[in-house]
């Protein structure tokens, strides 16, 4: 994998987490930062300039939705926000305000590794792929077609649009509003996302072979959707 | 105003009287030579007789005064004078007015004893009405407005109530629909705290500050005060009779006797509520405690045997270790978000989303956290062709089923199936999860949503008895509700009945196909 000997840098105010995440990560192969503040961290991602940063958002002196708006004021960086189980405004707030993806405290270091993965590997990546391939699915962006186990599978544009999207994020959570104003412009209303979950069903009918147990379009309950990528 | 008519009423009748008088004279007096002098005695009877059924003995008295004088005047020989020329007549004249007065006494008091028994029945239907009243009412202040409508109703006054609080202070009760300030007034508190003290009537119509306009007497029942009515009577001294007084000190007692209840109940009550306190503490404290650092000690205990003791462990050891520290962390972590929902559910600082949720999609996100701990156990799930959509909190709504398949999937064996089936019936949307496990005692299955209760049968699996009171508190907050039954032959149903969101929060089908 690419994203090995990435430099991450953590920004936490928790000593006990910071040395877990070090330890971890190094153990990754990764080279890690540490800020304990905001302040900090907003400093040290202009000193270091990070591959990627670890946000937690429930910081003692800026907040952490602070930090990240300071630091998207210049720079592209992936982050990913760390936040306790019960905080959704939280989160929504933060992956609208540009973050690239949330892991919820208490969190397993796999998990978390995975993220970090996926959310390095799409900053590397160059825009335009025309075929996107996720085990038997495929996409070809070109021509507007899915094919699941070499067999086409017609969508309505709209069904469509919700698919390129979220595969084309494969791996990252995209939020509610994110989707709503992709698909159906800025202009979108309150019952739009009563649609959302309509088309949301109705894709899943059409590609998951149980939808109770989608393989495809996970629902993050409260935020959004995520399209798995297995690598 | 009402003086002035009193007053007019009583002069109305002498004047009638006098009146009559004169008439049948007018019309007696050509007739003198035709009828004999008993005879015009005796038709001038007719006026007593008339004014003391009509108005009374004093009206009555007066009609045989005036007759015998107009009779003496214009009939008697000498006419036109009082002089008397036969004196047999003077006896007659005193017949004739003992005859009067007894006539009018008699009749008199046959009409007061009429009015006595008419005001008796209506004192008697004002108490029956207020004692049905009294008995529906379950709060003070509709009680206060009961009293203080029969009472302005019948004796046309108004009342305050005077009621001691924890710190025997007196608190002033007004109905609710207070007229005037008279409550109020500053005398009124010193007065109640006298009779209340001292267990008497006081103010006007008693013994003590009889020159109060109001009347002050105890709330009495069961040997025990329980306050103070105060009735204004300021300025219906005259009406005010022993008959109202009595309706009073009766109004009095269905009073005292309602608060009583009423006091009573609340004991109770609190009573309930302080025992119901103290198991909950203790269930609480048992559970919490058990719960906490039954977790904590294999956590650190593991910890411990693998820094102290780094070289004596293979790696398959180590291995076990490690994964008891992660359950018992686990364990921990959903105690504390158990107790932190209960917190949020309970202070009502939860603020429910209302957001459009896909049961199918919240089935799918419950059965994905449940998937690691439910081992072999096959979870079928049933569905409408068209599942509706529901209008709630979707991160709610999934920690409730995600706690109630949990559950299914604690208290059942391994490898028995569990079954999810939803359909919709009316504006409810029902979800039933089904399992093949333990069941219940038939007394359970309404307390297995109680905070903190735990089954008899659950004995040995862990739990902290608060993951089905969340359930409660989510499905109430969505203004559905749940339940539980058992499950034939063996197991437990939860049913989730949730409300379908009405014709205003949905507009379907006008989706593309």
């Amino acid at each position: 994998m690419s994203d090995h000997g990435a430099r991450i840098l953590v920004i936490d105010d928790e000593p006990q987490i910071r040395k877990l995440l070090k330890v971890t990560l190094q153990a990754h192969k990764y080279s890690i930062y540490e800020a304990s503040t905001g302040e900090e961290g907003v400093l040290q991602a202009s000193l270091q300039m990070p591959d990627l940063i670890v946000l937690d958002l429930g910081l003692p002196d800026l907040s952490g939705m602070e930090v990240l708006s300071r630091i998207r004021e210049w720079s592209h960086v992936p982050i990913l926000v760390l936040t306790a189980k019960d905080r959704e405004e939280d989160k929504i707030a933060a992956l609208d305000g540009g973050a690239d993806d949330y892991v919820t405290k208490p969190f397993g270091m796999g998990e978390l590794v995975a993220r970090i993965r996926v959310a390095l590997r799409h900053a590397a990546k160059s825009a335009n792929e025309p075929q996107l391939q996720f085990g038997e699915l495929t996409i070809d962006l070109a021509q507007r077609i899915v094919e699941l186990r070499g067999e086409r599978v017609k969508l309505t544009p709209t069904e469509y649009d919700l698919l390129r999207i979220l595969a084309s994020n494969a791996g990252k959570v995209v939020t509610q509003r994110q989707l709503l104003q992709q698909v159906w412009g800025s202009q979108h209303t309150e019952s739009d996302s009563h649609y959302l979950r309509v088309y949301i069903g109705h894709l899943r009918k059409k590609l998951e072979e149980d939808s109770t147990q989608p393989k495809f379009i996970v629902t993050e309950p409260g935020i959004g959707y995520r399209f798995l990528s297995r690598d | 105003m009402g003086n002035r008519n009193v007053l007019w009423m009583k002069w109305k009748s002498y004047i009638g009287i006098t009146a009559i008088v004169i008439a049948m004279t007018i019309v007696l007096h050509p007739l003198e030579a035709a009828f004999d002098m008993v005879n015009i005695a005796l038709v001038f009877l007719l006026p007593v007789l008339l004014s003391a059924s009509l108005w009374g003995f004093r009206p009555a008295l007066y009609a045989a005064v005036l007759s015998v004088l107009a009779f003496d005047f214009f009939f008697i020989p000498p006419r036109l004078s009082f002089t008397v020329a036969d004196l047999r007549y003077l006896i007659s004249f005193a017949v004739y007015l003992s005859v009067a007065a007894l006539t009018a006494s008699l009749s008199s008091r046959l009409k007061h004893q009429l009015l006595l028994s008419k005001q008796r029945e209506a004192h008697t239907a004002v108490l029956y009405e207020l004692s049905r009243e009294l008995g529906a009412v379950t709060d003070l202040q509709s009680l206060i407005d009961s009293v203080s409508l029969q009472v302005s109703k019948t004796i046309g006054s108004e009342i305050a109530v005077f009621l001691p609080d924890e710190q025997n202070r007196l608190k002033l009760y007004l109905p609710s629909n207070a007229a005037s300030n008279w409550g109020q007034r500053e005398e009124g508190q010193a007065i109640a705290r006298l009779v209340l003290n001292h267990n008497e009537a006081a103010g006007f119509g008693t013994e003590t500050l009889r020159d109060d306009p109001g009347q002050y007497a105890p709330l009495r029942a069961d040997n025990r005060i329980y306050g103070v009515l105060a009735v204004n009577l300021g300025g219906r001294t005259a009406e005010f009779g022993p008959e109202q007084q009595r309706l009073l000190e009766a109004l009095t007692d269905l009073t005292a006797s309602a608060i009583a209840r009423m006091k009573l109940m609340e004991e109770a009550r609190i009573a309930h509520l302080t025992a119901e306190s103290e198991r909950l503490r203790t269930a609480i404290l048992d559970s919490v405690s058990h719960e906490l650092r039954t977790p904590l000690a294999a956590i650190i205990g593991s910890a411990t045997s693998l820094i102290e003791g780094d070289r004596l462990f293979s790696g398959e050891d180590r291995m076990e270790l490690l994964q008891t520290i992660r359950e018992g962390a686990l364990r921990m972590n959903r105690l504390v978000q158990n107790l932190l929902g209960m917190v949020q559910l309970e202070s009502g600082m939860l603020k429910l989303k209302r957001n459009w949720c896909d049961v199918e999609d919240l089935i799918g996100v419950a059965l994905a956290q449940v998937k690691e701990f439910q081992q072999h156990r096959q979870i079928r799930v049933k569905l409408p062709d068209e599942v509706p959509l529901l209008v709630g909190d979707e991160v709610l709504l999934e920690q409730m089923l995600v706690n109630v398949v949990s559950n299914a999937i604690k208290y059942s064996s391994d490898s028995s199936v569990i079954d999810i089936v939803v359909r919709t019936s009316g504006d409810r949307l029902i979800l039933t999860v089904t399992d093949r496990g333990v069941g219940l005692e038939e007394k359970e299955y309404d307390r297995i949503f109680d905070k903190f209760y735990r089954a008899k049968s659950s004995k040995n699996v862990t739990g902290t008895g608060l993951g089905l009171a969340i359930c409660r508190g989510i499905a109430e907050l969505h203004g559905g509700s749940i339940s539980a039954s058992p499950n034939e032959p063996q197991g437990t149903v939860i049913t989730i009945a949730l409300p379908l969101p009405t014709r205003e929060d949905s507009n379907p089908d006008i989706i593309e196909s």
